[in-house]
């Protein structure tokens, strides 16, 4: 018995909105990081069900894209932490304002 | 034909182009290949003479500017008179330059400047139109410019060139004025077509066009009220006053006058005003001449007095008159200046007539040239003067203005006052060379920067000589030519193009001539009386002395009219320069600049804010804004 789509898009949305809140409540860099993974795997499941839905393959493909770029921007996240905190020895986003105006 | 008029025309162009870029190396033959140009385009002019002769004239296409407008040269018997002029006397002064520049550094640039001025002066006479008349009218300025501070290190030279330089300009734009008004009356620039429809125009349109044309003569011949530049071209070499403001470029008014002669023919009114500021030129220029000590403003003066003499006779309407006293004029005058710079050399630059005294003796050529000079000028009977001069005076009268005739007639007795005086203190009595200054009455004058390496050997004597003895012969004889029907042959109707212009060769009557003799008299005895008799000579210091110091204000002045140029024209604009340094620059046009700044500035320091540097808060702003953008197709529905 196929699954509603609206199931998986409330998910999508759930998993989204708890990343988002991660993102602009907590101070740790590494949440931070994991947080925004969630947002691309609240993407990536959206992208997904709709795919099924409408038997499209892009949607798929999309997916796997999303999927790579993910494990780039881990990867560039993860050293700029290193980096930061190589220099300042916090690791409190707040901390790290350099650019401000 | 066609080959040698482009080769008489382009040579000394050739010349000058060849002294400027290798000039430096050529060291003195610099002067010998500057004045072998001219000499070469003198004798191609020779033979072109015979040919041009009574005829309506040589013309050669030069290209097109654009459909209807053909650039070309003419020579008929008005521009040969003139290019032999300017080639057989500018040739001479350049001969004689190579002496008197022999010692200076900067010859091969002088012989360049002279050159390049000859060429300019050829364009302007032997255009075939009024735009190659402007270029050559605007280059002949130039030059002039040039050769007055040619002597850069003295500031009186420079200031003296700027001068000259800026009324000239207000000339070439009074030329660039009535060349308007001409091709909006008649869709042409060649004098052939301007000159065929003069008479069917409006004579408010020629008016117009003929007082416009006459600001370009007024400036360019040193007529009032734009005199004032020509007693300061002094500063420059003396061959370069001979040449440019005695022979040729001064009396380019005389040239542009006599070529727009069906002009001037069907104005009565611009023919009145010319003749009068000839006139009033003439009689300035003789009493300003009678305050001069030095001896080349004296000259300068007497020069402005006779080019108004000519303006007279061409404004008149006596055309052959006053031409052939440019003619005359060319000769005699180029003389004086010359005969005036040999002695100018020999006395190591003195120039004032106070401190030379008792010439005659030590320099008996220069006075020779000085004195047939003064006779010719002063129209002695059987020198050249003498029949021009007698011309122009009866012209004025045959033509109708019995007010002009008295005013050039006083204006001879003048004439014949001031260069005799200049004659009598210069060659008469004792020299006063070492006489101290302040005891001639004289003001103090600064040491004298000179020119050219002491010393380093002379030319040889017959180089300025020769080219004297030459003018001597034409200033003696020339006036010749108004006898026995050949002058008369040679201003045939051609001569103006202008078939109706009736030219009448007239023969001055003999009371007439009387007349203007016996003033002439009464300034020789005048002159005698004061400065050349045994009495003035023996105590000369002490009357120049005397008369030095009582001279009036006005005429050492010369009548104000620098002031009054100095109050009406130079104040008012340097005001409205400094107008605008203070109120318009930093108050309107500097300060919208800086409002404009400051609006970038306030814009720069307001964004910055946004600026936080915080990442959580960028994040927020990110998802407000993907917020936003969900809601507002949430409201409004899917794009279609």
């Amino acid at each position: 018995m196929p699954v509603d789509i609206s199931y998986y898009v409330i998910l999508s949305a759930v998993l989204f909105f708890i990343g988002v809140a991660g993102v602009i409540l907590r101070r740790n860099p590494l949440i931070v990081l994991m947080s925004i993974e969630l947002i691309f795997n609240a993407a990536n499941l959206a992208l997904v069900a709709f795919a099924r839905e409408w038997s499209n393959n892009a949607g798929h493909i999309f997916a796997f894209l999303v999927i790579t770029v993910a494990a780039a921007e881990a990867a560039i996240g993860l050293a700029i932490v290193v980096v930061v905190f190589r220099r300042s020895k916090n690791v409190d986003v707040d901390e790290v304002a350099g650019l401000r105006g | 034909m066609a080959t040698t008029f482009l080769a008489l025309w382009l040579l000394p162009f050739a010349g000058a182009i060849a002294l400027w870029a290798f000039g430096p190396s050529l060291k003195r033959w610099a002067a010998f290949v500057g004045s072998a140009t001219i000499l070469i385009s003198f004798a191609l002019t020779l033979t072109l003479a015979t040919d041009a002769f009574g005829k309506l004239g040589e013309r050669i296409d030069l290209g097109t500017w654009m459909p209807g407008f053909s650039f070309g040269l003419w020579l008929d018997p008005l521009s040969l008179l003139w290019t032999l002029v300017i080639t057989g006397v500018g040739g001479l002064i350049h001969v004689y330059s190579i002496g008197y520049m022999w010692n200076d550094r900067a010859i091969a640039r002088f012989f360049a400047y002279m050159n390049f001025f000859v060429f300019a002066m050829l364009t302007l006479v032997l255009s075939d139109n009024f735009v190659g008349l402007l270029v050559g009218w605007g280059l002949v300025g130039l030059s002039s410019y040039f050769l007055i501070g040619f002597w850069f290190f003295k500031p009186a030279a420079v200031a003296a060139a700027r001068k000259a330089f800026v009324i000239n300009v207000v000339g070439d734009v009074g030329l660039m004025l009535g060349i308007f008004v001409l091709f909006a009356a008649t869709h042409s620039i060649r004098y052939f077509d301007v000159f065929a429809k003069a008479s069917t125009l409006p004579t408010e349109t020629v008016l117009l066009a003929c007082v416009a044309i006459f600001i370009a003569c007024a400036a360019k011949s040193a007529q009032l009220p734009l005199q004032t530049w020509l007693p300061d071209a002094m500063e420059g070499p003396t061959p370069v006053s001979a040449l440019i403001h005695a022979a040729t470029m001064v009396t380019a008014g005389v040239y542009l006058i006599a070529r727009c002669a069906p002009l001037w023919d069907v104005s009565p009114e611009a023919r009145a005003l010319v003749g009068t500021i000839g006139a009033l030129t003439a009689l300035t220029g003789a009493i300003l001449g009678l305050a001069q000590w030095d001896i080349k403003r004296i000259l300068a003066y007497s020069t402005m007095s006779q080019i108004g003499y000519m303006i007279m006779g061409v404004g008149v309407g006596a055309y052959q008159a006053g031409i052939f006293h440019f003619f005359t004029h060319a000769f005699f005058k180029a003389q004086l200046f010359l005969g005036a710079g040999i002695i100018i050399h020999a006395l190591h630059d003195e120039q004032d007539v106070r401190k030379m005294g008792g010439l005659g003796k030590k320099m008996p050529f220069a006075f020779w040239a000085m004195a047939i000079g003064t006779l010719s000028i002063i129209g002695f009977p059987g020198l050249s003067g003498f029949f021009s001069k007698d011309a122009v005076i009866y012209g004025t009268l045959e033509r109708g203005y019995p007010l002009l005739y008295a005013i050039a007639i006083v204006t001879a007795g003048i004439t014949a006052y001031y260069m005799c005086r200049m004659l009598f203190v210069a060659f008469f009595g004792t020299y006063r060379g070492d006489v101290a200054d302040a005891a001639l009455g004289m003001p103090a004058r600064p040491p004298a920067r000179k020119s050219h390496d002491e010393e380093s050997g002379h030319a040889p004597a017959w180089l300025m000589q020769a080219p004297v003895a030459l003018l001597m012969i034409g200033s003696v004889f020339a006036g010749w030519l108004w006898l026995g029907g050949r002058w008369s042959g040679y201003f045939s109707d051609d001569f103006v193009a202008k078939p109706e212009s009736a030219i009448v060769n007239f023969i001055p009557e003999f009371t007439s001539t009387l007349l203007v003799l016996a003033f002439v008299a009464l300034g020789v005895a005048i002159a005698y009386r004061r400065y050349g008799s045994f009495d003035a000579t023996s105590a000369a210091s002490e009357r120049l002395k005397r008369e030095s110091l009582r001279m009036p204000a006005a005429l050492t002045r010369a009548l104000y009219f620098d002031d009054a140029i100095e109050f009406l024209f130079v104040r008012p604009a340097r005001a409205i320069g400094r107008g605008f340094m203070r109120v318009v620059d930093p108050k309107l046009l500097d300060a919208a600049v800086l409002d404009v700044v400051w609006l970038v500035g306030w814009l720069g320091r307001e964004a910055r804010a946004m600026q936080t540097g915080l990442v959580r808060s960028y994040a927020l702003v990110l998802v407000l804004g993907a917020a936003a953008f969900l809601a507002y197709f949430a409201v409004l529905g899917a794009p279609r």
